[in-house]
């Protein structure tokens, strides 16, 4: 069953229930799919060529779209609005769209990237509906998208509808969505995360409420009550932020919220203390997926905080073995085998060594305890290697962290001419702090090491970060 | 008496990379040779806390020739004068 399958279910139990819901409309179920048909009827999809470029943003149009292309039996090239030109020629390079549709706003910005691009607009689009004669077969593949390498060469991620399924039965399995839920998403659609919950709240049938924003923390707040949502989506951070809220006031917000569901950038022990409390005899909940081999894990956070930073036992029909890159070490890279995993990166067989008999290296450094609940630990090109001596800097982070006047702390690799790397740590100070480096160098030499040692420790301002709390190591120098 | 005092802050530079060490056992020329556990590591841990402690920093060669705590003293006497 695809998704336009399970929107056709939902019309057929309950057409005129609201299905959708964004910040300036409301449609119901069956509004959605005659919108959707009438898209997918437009005459510029009569044409060979499968791949459709998308430029989505949150709104009930973008999902019209969305919905249209794949009914049309089109691929979906999902393209973030906020993609550069390198990326976004990278992009169009490699899944060869024949056409980029995205809002009126957009076209004049795309259009400047790339002159001879056929860029059309929603509106533009559907002026060109006809009277389908027979309805396209559904391509195998529903939508295209693209994940950072560490090369210029773009990975495209092609994602089956049967991977969707899938993976949405395990969403709905384990965090127990139904057609009574109200789906609160302040995430981007562009993301894995955000389309995830969409394909969920169409499974079910329940109302998915879409915001455009979720930096505006009242806004969100606001929404739980105003929509009566009964389950929230968001990025660690945005739960951390809103802890700056007095504590009643939250109560009162979520009171109605019966799933808090989050991914797997690591959260703050205080923040999952303070929202279990909030949320106590319902679901705090966090997944581990990547766009690759999305939600692999799933947590449900519960009175047993020793687990507080895990992420969570593997999802049912997928399984997760640690590569031990030594066998001293418990930790190793994560390796994931299940429905939920692609068969093959978009025409590139480079990315493709990344997928051995089924089994997708992650590239993501964890371990599994005695119950087989994942913990991660960093990123495998995170790796410090010094005179032979392979060191995570989360391990090292961790420890920093524990000095009582550092409020955050990096660590990463430099160049060094005897050891080929050292490591140097960027560490914030809380206010008023007269922390100085040797202090730092003292407890270091206490808790780490030697070879752990940082070589030199900067005071910094800020650490790059991304939207989703992940450092940017990248940046760092 | 300023002397004095990075003589002090230099001494303190061994005890807190090689914790072992006693006070008795401490010897301004005592050589790399003779130390336990004076490695290439631990080569970098006393470069790094002492360019840290003075604010200074030491040139690769420097670095390599620092083998007791009166090379490390001198060297970094070289960089305040």
């Amino acid at each position: 069953m695809n998704i336009i399958d399970s929107l056709r279910n939902n019309v057929e139990k309950h057409p005129s229930k609201i299905g959708f819901i964004d910040e300036e409309n409301n449609i119901t179920f069956q509004e959605m799919l005659n919108c959707v048909e009438k898209f997918s009827s437009s005459e510029l999809f009569k044409n060979k060529n499968q791949t459709v470029g998308l430029i989505l943003e949150n709104s009930i149009q973008d999902i019209i779209a969305y919905l249209g292309i794949i009914n049309s039996g089109k691929i979906v090239h999902i393209i973030p609005p906020n993609i550069t030109k390198k990326n976004f020629i990278n992009q169009i390079n490699s899944s060869n769209p024949y056409i980029i549709i995205c809002s009126e706003k957009n076209q004049i910005n795309f259009s400047n990237f790339d002159k001879d691009l056929a860029i059309y607009t929603n509106e533009e689009i559907i002026s060109k509906s006809t009277i389908q004669e027979k309805i396209p077969n559904i391509n195998k593949i529903a939508y295209l998208i693209y994940t950072s390498g560490t090369t210029s060469e773009p990975k495209g991620v092609p994602i089956s509808h049967e991977m969707i399924e899938f993976t949405t039965k395990n969403i709905v399995k384990v965090l127990g969505y139904s057609k009574n839920d109200v789906d609160l998403t302040p995430l981007p659609l562009y993301h894995s995360f955000g389309l995830g919950c969409l394909h969920t709240s169409i499974y079910v049938g329940s109302t998915f409420v879409l915001l455009k924003n979720s930096n505006n923390l009242e806004d969100v707040l606001n929404s739980l009550k105003k929509y009566n949502a009964t389950t929230l989506a968001v990025v660690p951070p945005t739960l951390t932020k809103f802890l700056k809220f007095e504590n009643q006031y939250l109560h009162e917000k979520f009171s109605n919220i019966r799933l808090i569901i989050t991914n797997s950038t690591s959260i703050p022990k205080k923040t999952v203390n303070d929202f279990k409390q909030i949320m106590k005899n319902r679901k705090l909940a966090t997944y581990y997926g990547l766009t690759e081999a999305s939600r692999s894990t799933f947590m449900i956070f519960n009175e047993n905080s020793k687990l507080d930073e895990s992420v969570g036992k593997a999802a049912p029909g997928v399984k997760i073995k640690i590569k031990k890159f030594d066998k001293k070490l418990k930790v190793g890279e994560i390796v994931i085998q299940g429905k939920n995993v692609i068969k093959n990166y978009w025409k590139n067989s480079i990315a493709d060594k990344n997928l051995e008999s089924g089994w997708l290296q992650t590239n993501d450094i964890g371990y599994l305890d005695n119950d087989e609940n994942l913990f991660l630990v960093g990123r495998n090109d995170d790796v410090i290697n010094i005179g032979g001596e392979k060191i995570i800097p989360n391990e090292i982070e961790e420890m920093i962290k524990q000095i009582p006047e550092i409020e955050d702390v990096v660590a990463f690799g430099i160049n060094n001419e005897i050891f080929g790397k050292t490591i140097k740590i960027n560490v914030i100070k809380k206010k008023n702090s007269n922390l100085d480096k040797t202090k730092i160098l003292s407890y270091c030499l206490k808790n780490l090491e030697k070879f752990k040692i940082p070589s030199k420790i900067e005071f910094v301002e800020k650490i790059p970060k991304n939207e989703y709390g992940k450092v940017k190591r990248s940046m760092l120098k | 008496m300023q002397d004095k005092k990075i003589k002090i802050d230099v001494k303190n530079i061994f005890f807190e990379v090689f914790p072992k060490l006693s006070e008795n056992e401490f010897e301004w020329e005592k050589e790399q040779k003779d130390y336990e556990n004076w490695d290439s590591f631990a080569q970098l841990n006393i470069i790094t806390f002492a360019e840290s402690k003075f604010d200074i920093s030491f040139s690769l060669d420097e670095s390599i020739e620092i083998k007791s705590a009166n090379d490390l003293l001198n060297c970094i006497n070289s960089h305040l004068k």
